[in-house]
């Protein structure tokens, strides 16, 4: 007898079974119905501001404020997006924001691990009186250092420079905490055994360590990318040239004091986010599970 | 150059590892205390105790990877007490195999010589030598997790023999298999260890596996040798009850008592049992309260009249070839007695044990043997 994929072909049971959530199995039909009813408001909460931007974005100014409001305009209007990409330095803001973001990202995966190894595996004296210090600094928020740290940017030379958006943000001391606790979570045989097989401490470092805290790696670059991505504050005190503007700033200019264009923002919101997200989706498949499979017996 | 050939490579006339008076600290714990230990070449030693006696603590130290607090170490006739680890010419096989999970069979094995700086070509070549030598040769291109527990064993053990290092230091490397794979892997480890000739340090606390394998046993309780010597002797001359209940399964029966009777007439008379001694003499005089020991296999179900103690059989496990009656005494206490398989024994059933003054042990209060002479 041949199955027909029609559902009113199921039965009842399998039926429900086929449309019950794992880890939901057995449950009553409420309370499938409430969790189901979670997740569809979940997904409205998050999907909704999107689909207003995206709205937004393809309305012309004047049409912005209706109301009752209109979700999906009768006719889409591409002028918000033809005055960023032909009438602004849009692609030099992404441009700049990529090359900033992306030399943080490396620096900071490369010396976070460095820190986080030592913290976690090298034994020297006063190490974790030093590590309580870096955290300590954690605890200050930026705006309480933001006009020093203009004045020591200043007196370097470094202001409107990418420098004095590059270096600031190295200093960052999450990147050291998270790195810590990736790598204290390494057994000490694996580096013991490196150790007895001839590896330097560097070695260890490199041909060990980073290799199996990979993940940890992965997490640490998508949450810098996305701070750095985001940043807006410091790359507005630190630069004033709109050559090396960066996209937060960029469109921030677009406003003047007495308009700002909501259709320019949403289109230039959208536009940011699409680089953003391939990111993500290329780091996404180093996010592998068990990169610690047969290393040890479990 | 095959690792049977580079055992000439090593200084014949100094001992392969030597520790003098080593002690660790860590705080307030004394992990190990005045251990002095000398090794010769070829020599497979094992330190053996119950866990936390200070034998991995140990391995650590000659291995460089921990510090000694007080005492000396010398492989090969050299002081290494402030020598690197990878510069102290030993190789590691750890308790969890300690692979390196993103690296191949192949290229965890030929890890050392990568870091030696070894030419690519020489590497292959001795990675293929060892790897046949373990028979690991059809898993060269796999990852660590994809091979079973044996053959990760292995991997871990043809990783430390590819650069022939002056000793193996072996921490506890079959204790993460299945019974069945730990027997069939102890005798591969012996036979290679035969076929390699090389100085073996091995830790463990299965004491089966030290009588099997080991030229020597160190016997280690609370960081202190406690007895070293063949296994035989150990087993049969125990330097104390400790060692005498810690080696052989079941562990010897103890019994407290006191020596009576003088000359002909001295015998040890405890509580639940009474022991001629016959023609044995003990250097203790009349009345010193003493320990006898006695291990199943020296005791036996006897007849009538010759009997050094009755008791009632408690339960009996068969183990196949014998059986293992658990008899309980006069006094209360319990007794283990080997019996052959075929012996039927039932649970309740009264017997009598017998043994003879040859097969028994003496120690004074302090646990330590006192000499006995025929």
């Amino acid at each position: 007898m041949t199955r027909s994929v029609y559902p009113g072909s199921y039965s009842r049971p399998t039926l429900r079974r086929l449309i019950t959530p794992r880890g939901l199995e057995g449950a009553s039909p409420a309370t499938t119905a409430v969790s189901y009813g979670v997740v569809v408001v979940a997904c409205l909460v998050t999907i909704g501001p999107f689909f207003y931007l995206l709205s937004s974005s393809l309305k012309p100014d004047a049409s912005l404020f209706q109301y009752p409001p209109v979700w999906i305009p009768s006719h889409l209007y591409w002028g918000n997006y033809a005055h960023l990409l032909f009438h602004t330095e849009f692609l030099r803001w992404v441009a700049n924001t990529f090359l900033v973001a992306g030399v943080v990202t490396c620096a900071k995966v490369l010396f976070d691990s460095m820190a986080g190894y030592a913290f976690a595996k090298m034994r020297f004296p006063f190490r974790n009186a030093l590590f309580v210090v870096v955290l300590m600094t954690l605890m200050i928020p930026f705006s309480a250092i933001l006009i020093p740290l203009f004045f020591i940017v200043r007196d370097l030379h470094l202001l409107n420079t990418y420098w004095a958006l590059i270096l600031p943000p190295l200093a960052n001391p999450i990147g050291i905490f998270m790195m810590r606790t990736f790598i204290e979570g390494l057994p000490s045989d694996l580096e013991n055994a490196a150790r007895l097989d001839g590896a330097s401490e560097f070695a260890i470092y490199w041909r060990l360590i980073l290799p199996l805290v990979k993940p940890g790696l992965v997490v640490l670059a998508v949450f810098t990318f996305l701070i750095q991505y985001t940043s807006f504050l410091w790359p507005l005190v630190a630069v004033s040239s709109t050559n090396l503007e960066v996209v937060t700033v960029g469109l921030a200019g677009q406003s003047s004091i007495s308009q700002v264009d909501y259709g320019i923002y949403s289109a230039g919101a959208l536009m940011a986010l699409v680089p953003i997200t391939l990111v993500f989706l290329f780091l996404q498949r180093f996010f592998i599970a068990g990169s610690l499979a047969g290393a040890l017996k479990q | 150059m095959t690792a049977e050939e580079n055992v000439q490579r090593v200084r014949p006339d100094a001992a392969a590892i030597e520790c003098i008076e080593v002690s660790k600290r860590y705080g307030e714990v004394t992990a190990l205390e005045s251990f002095t230990l000398e090794i010769a070449q070829k020599e497979l030693v094992v330190l053996l105790g119950p866990s936390g006696c200070g034998k991995s603590t140990l391995l650590k130290i000659i291995a460089g990877l921990e510090d000694a607090s007080e005492g000396d170490i010398y492989i090969d006739g050299a002081l290494v007490n402030y020598v690197t680890p990878k510069n102290r010419d030993v190789a590691m096989v750890f308790q969890n195999y300690a692979l390196y999970p993103h690296l191949r069979v192949r290229d965890n094995i030929g890890f050392p010589l990568k870091m030696r700086r070894v030419k690519r070509e020489d590497i292959r070549t001795r990675v293929a030598e060892v790897a046949r030598l373990v028979e690991l040769e059809d898993h060269l291109g796999k990852y660590p997790e994809h091979l079973s527990g044996g053959q990760r064993q292995r991997v871990a053990l043809a990783r430390a023999m590819i650069r022939n290092p002056v000793a193996f230091l072996m921490d506890e490397p079959l204790s993460n298999l299945d019974a069945q794979l730990r027997t069939q892997t102890r005798d591969e480890l012996l036979r290679l260890h035969r076929r390699v000739e090389r100085t073996t340090v091995y830790v463990t606390h299965d004491q089966v596996e030290a009588m099997t394998m080991a030229d020597r046993i160190v016997v280690m309780r609370h960081g202190r040798i406690q007895q070293v010597g063949p296994p035989q002797e150990v087993y049969r001359r125990p330097a104390n009850a400790f060692v005498a209940t810690f080696v052989g399964s079941p562990q010897m029966n103890l019994f407290a008592g006191r020596l009576v009777g003088a000359e002909v007439e001295r015998r040890f008379a405890g509580s639940a049992l009474e022991v001629g001694l016959g023609h044995v003499r003990l250097d203790a005089p009349e009345g010193t309260e003493l320990t006898l020991g006695v291990r199943p296999e020296d005791l036996q179900v006897v007849g009538d009249g010759e009997d050094v103690v009755a008791g009632v059989v408690e339960f009996v496990e068969s183990v196949g070839a014998d059986a293992y009656a658990h008899v309980v005494l006069a006094d209360g206490s319990t007794c283990i007695v080997r019996t052959p398989g075929s012996m039927v024994l039932s649970d309740g059933e009264r017997v009598r044990l017998g043994t003879h003054p040859d097969r028994v042990h003496f120690f004074d209060t302090d646990g330590v043997r006192i000499p006995m002479a025929a």
